[in-house]
């Protein structure tokens, strides 16, 4: 047990060490204090949108500023370093070796996250998280702006870092009897993630930089009075940051490939359609990003380009989905809380995905582009998707990291509340969209039907707030005082069903 | 191991439907993208916070724009200084204003009627009130009337502002409320930058002020803005506190190169901001009076309320 709250191993004996279930664990606890610190961010943008007019905020910059920091928080500070954390965890078990490949890179990588977390926070930029110049080079305040640059700068690196050793390790650390056909899921989409990632981030790294220099006045890369160009950040940014949509949701997906089969009880529909939708999807996955851009001015031929490239990359994400449904139809599936998350999941994902095509049909994008459609749009992705499969992946690693039992009743109120409050919150959203309402206001026009379709909203988002106000609770609770857990069959399964792989192995040097 | 039947189905149709997909917004997109070669053109201009519009025959409008039903418009989307993005939603029309471009965008709108302008790219301070007014008019060909060569006035809701052209121009009125139709040779600065291929983009407010001449007969009290005072922490009015005798026109003349306001109220947030004066948006090296004889005796804050930093006080005797 790499947790166990009742006997604390002492703190520098974690903090200093570079042994992989360490590194998953504190990459796990930083990633998750980011998803609360966050999140209570957004409890507040609901309460200021909750009525038209300026309450809580004492104006459209001081909103900029918490949504911005609260997308930034989420998306980078949530979701990668969690997806890393379980990494860590599981990658070398999977695999069979005793540790990531460079462990004391992996406490490195790891290590660069609090500083760009203290940056993120400690500026409070509101640039909004695509910083788009001339806005962020000319005008945004500094030093929140600068340090958001450099907080990104770090993160970047942090992630490839990262990334870079989660593929040495598959690929080379690779115990010789494990055929990298008969490697889970989880790993395959570890591996494609990590591809992805160095293949994608850099080219934002160098932005940053452009941006910096920009915001310098040195350079005038992306500054029109000195030649420059704005809409080239927006490709940089974006041929990041579409790869980056499928860099946060391939782990989610791999967590799915675990948790469906072993709580349908029943072997995975299709291990080889998995793997070819994961590899296909990160190749696809870098021909559609200017689809962020049908309103910039590009020409038609680029536009019909990219909402191809887009169309291009659904089939592969529509293969999980019924890889998902053909493994649990027909077996005795146990609704437990990992699955439950999971079952929600891909339900969302469906919808979403639904949601994605009708952005990239051109003629309808100049319809959602900046409304709160999109807002609802990727929110069905980032937590109706990515962050429901992430936290029934905590449920599930649960008994594994602490040894006891999570409390199964508060999991199951916790889905309910979290569930109807996403498809409200971010279902109504898209409607609100389609009512010209645009996103990232501080204030909407006092028309009845924005109003009430914002408070129900407000409402949703609350739900989703108190549900994981719960959930902390559970864990702080089950951690201490939990009925101790079976380690075997903590889910009560029964015989014939593996896993957490070779557990056995798991705690090598404690 | 492998696909299986039912899987290939499911891939077939979800392609299918895809491609349907595609080569119906593939079709759609091809007959939104070429404007029909006789559409009258309009110039948009995005910058903090405001919209302005140029028709071809010069008029110029600010935060409102008349059209008329069933006539092809093309629209040149332009900005001065940030990127914004202008949408009427209603028409499904968006289209970025990036500076250091010209974006272009055509519609013809088939219902007359008032419809929403909004900024959908988030822009800084105030880009929740980046809005702006479409009147799209029946198409019969009496509509804007303008009288030359006389004063023009404007009411605006309860206070009275005048506009007066630099170059001598002339303000006319038509339509409900704020509704402000502006001749050629006013806001000349802006116009001049603009067709220069949009080239003006600049970190600033565009505009260089050229000739301030302000052809008010400064009788009465006057206000300045001098320049720079778009810059936090600068002077932001001459003088900042003002004393009046009611029914005294004060004339406010505008000497930095960004659009600025003097309207009542604290902030942009008060309950009665603009209530009681407010001269709307003043181009650079423009001028506009603000005529107190409607307004109370006592002591009233104003502000910018494009910049709302920009703070003064008002004593009407
Ligand atoms: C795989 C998970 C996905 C995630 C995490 C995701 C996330 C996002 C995010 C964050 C944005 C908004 C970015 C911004 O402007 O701030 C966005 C926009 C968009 N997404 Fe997705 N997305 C996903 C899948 C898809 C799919 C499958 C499609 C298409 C079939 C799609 C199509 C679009 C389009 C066209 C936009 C641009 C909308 C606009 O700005 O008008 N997305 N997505
Ligand atoms: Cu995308």
């Amino acid at each position: 047990m790499v947790l166990e709250l009742k006997k604390p191993r002492p703190i520098w004996e974690i903090i200093f060490s570079t042994h992989h279930t360490d590194i998953g664990l504190l990459y796990i606890i930083a990633s998750m204090t980011a998803l609360f610190a966050g999140g209570g961010l957004a409890m507040a943008i609901r309460a200021e949108l909750f009525l038209p007019g300026i309450q809580i905020f004492s104006g459209q910059a001081d909103f900029a500023r918490f949504f911005t920091v609260h997308g930034t928080t989420l998306l980078f500070l949530w979701l990668i370093p969690f997806a890393s954390g379980v990494g860590n965890y599981l990658i070398p078990i999977m695999v069979r070796y005793k540790d990531m490949a460079w462990p004391k890179l992996n406490a490195v990588a790891f290590w660069m996250i609090p500083p760009c977390m203290f940056l993120v926070w400690g500026g409070f930029s509101d640039t909004t998280w695509n910083a788009y110049p001339p806005y962020s080079i000319l005008k945004a305040p500094g030093p929140a702006a600068d340090m958001w640059i450099v907080g990104l700068k770090l993160l970047g690196l942090s992630s490839v870092l990262g990334a870079i050793n989660f593929t040495v390790t598959i690929l080379k650390m690779k115990h010789p009897d494990l055929p990298l056909m008969k490697m889970s899921l989880f790993a395959w989409a570890t591996l494609a993630t990590s591809l992805m990632i160095i293949v994608a981030i850099p080219t934002f790294a160098a932005s940053l930089v452009m941006l910096y220099t920009d915001r310098l006045g040195v350079t005038g890369f992306f500054n029109p009075e000195m030649g420059g160009d704005p809409i080239a950040y927006q490709h940089l940014f974006w041929f990041t940051f579409h790869p980056e949509v499928y860099i946060f949701v391939l782990p989610a997906i791999g967590m799915m490939y675990e948790v469906i089969p072993t709580f349908s009880r029943k072997p995975l529909f299709s291990y080889y359609s998995g793997v070819v939708a994961l590899i296909v999807i990160s190749i696809i996955g870098f021909g559609s990003w200017a689809h962020h851009m049908f309103a910039v001015g590009m020409s038609f031929t680029e536009k019909t380009v990219f909402m191809v490239g887009t169309l291009a990359a659904v089939p592969s994400s529509a293969m999980h989905v019924f890889n998902f449904l053909a493994t649990m139809w027909g077996g005795r599936i146990k609704f437990a809380a990992p699955m439950l998350f999971s079952v929600g999941a891909i339900l969302l994902f469906f919808s979403a995905g639904a949601g994605g095509v009708v952005n990239t049909a051109m003629p309808l994008d100049f319809l959602t582009h900046d409304s709160y459609w999109v807002v609802g749009h990727f929110h069905l992705f980032v937590m109706g998707t990515i962050s429901l499969a992430f936290t029934g992946f905590i449920y599930y690693l649960f008994p594994l990291i602490t040894g006891r039992m999570y409390d199964t009743k508060l999991a199951k109120i916790h889905f309910v509340m979290t569930f109807v409050g996403i498809a409200v919150i971010f279902g109504i959203q898209h409607i609100l969209g389609l009512y010209g309402l645009p996103r990232r206001v501080v204030d909407y026009l006092p028309i009845p039907e924005l109003i009430i379709m914002n408070q129900i909203a407000s409402f949703g988002g609350w739900a989703i707030g108190a549900s994981y106000a719960l959930f902390l609770y559970n864990m702080i609770k089950s951690a201490m005082f939990g009925k101790p857990a079976n380690p075997k069959d903590p889910f009560e399964l029964g015989t014939g069903v593996e896993y957490y792989y070779d557990y056995a192995r798991r705690e090598p040097h404690h | 191991m492998g696909h299986s039947t039912p899987e290939w189905v499911y891939i077939g149709a979800v392609t299918a439907i895809l491609i349907w997909v595609g080569a119906e917004s593939w079709n759609i997109e091809h007959t939104l993208e070429y404007a029909p070669p006789n559409s009258e053109t309009v110039r948009v201009v995005g910058q903090q916070w405001f919209w302005s519009f140029e028709h071809a025959d010069g008029t110029q409008e600010i935060n409102e724009l008349h059209v008329k039903e069933g006539i092809p418009y093309r629209f040149e989307i332009v900005s001065n200084d940030v990127v914004h993005s202008f949408s009427v939603p209603d028409f499904a029309m968006l289209m970025d204003a990036v500076p250091g471009r010209v974006n272009t965008m055509w519609n013809v709108f088939d219902e007359p009627g008032e419809y929403l302008i909004e900024c959908r790219e988030y822009c800084g301070m105030l880009h929740q009130d980046m809005r702006a007014r479409l009147f799209v008019e029946p198409n019969t060909d009496n509509a804007t009337a303008v009288t030359s060569g006389s004063e023009p006035t404007i009411s605006q809701g309860t206070g009275t502002a005048t506009v007066i052209a630099p170059g001598g121009g002339e303000v006319g009125t038509t339509g409900s409320g704020t509704m402000r139709v502006v001749e050629p040779g006013n806001m000349t600065q802006t116009t001049a930058n603009d067709s220069a291929a949009g080239n003006n983009a600049t970190s600033g407010n565009g505009t260089s002020s050229g000739n301030a001449s302000s052809t008010a007969a400064a009788s009465g009290p006057t206000l300045s803005i001098p320049a720079g005072a778009s810059t936090a922490g600068n002077p932001a009015y001459a003088p900042d506190t003002l004393t009046v005798k009611k029914g005294d026109v004060i004339t406010v003349s505008n000497d930095d190169t960004a659009p600025h306001t003097v309207t009542n109220g604290a902030s942009p947030g008060d309950a009665d901001a603009g209530k009681l004066f407010d001269t709307s948006i003043i181009m650079p090296a423009a001028t506009a009076q603000i005529d107190t004889a409607t307004v109370d005796a006592g002591e009233h804050p104003f502000h910018c309320t494009v910049h709302p930093f920009m703070t003064g006080t008002l004593t009407v005797q």
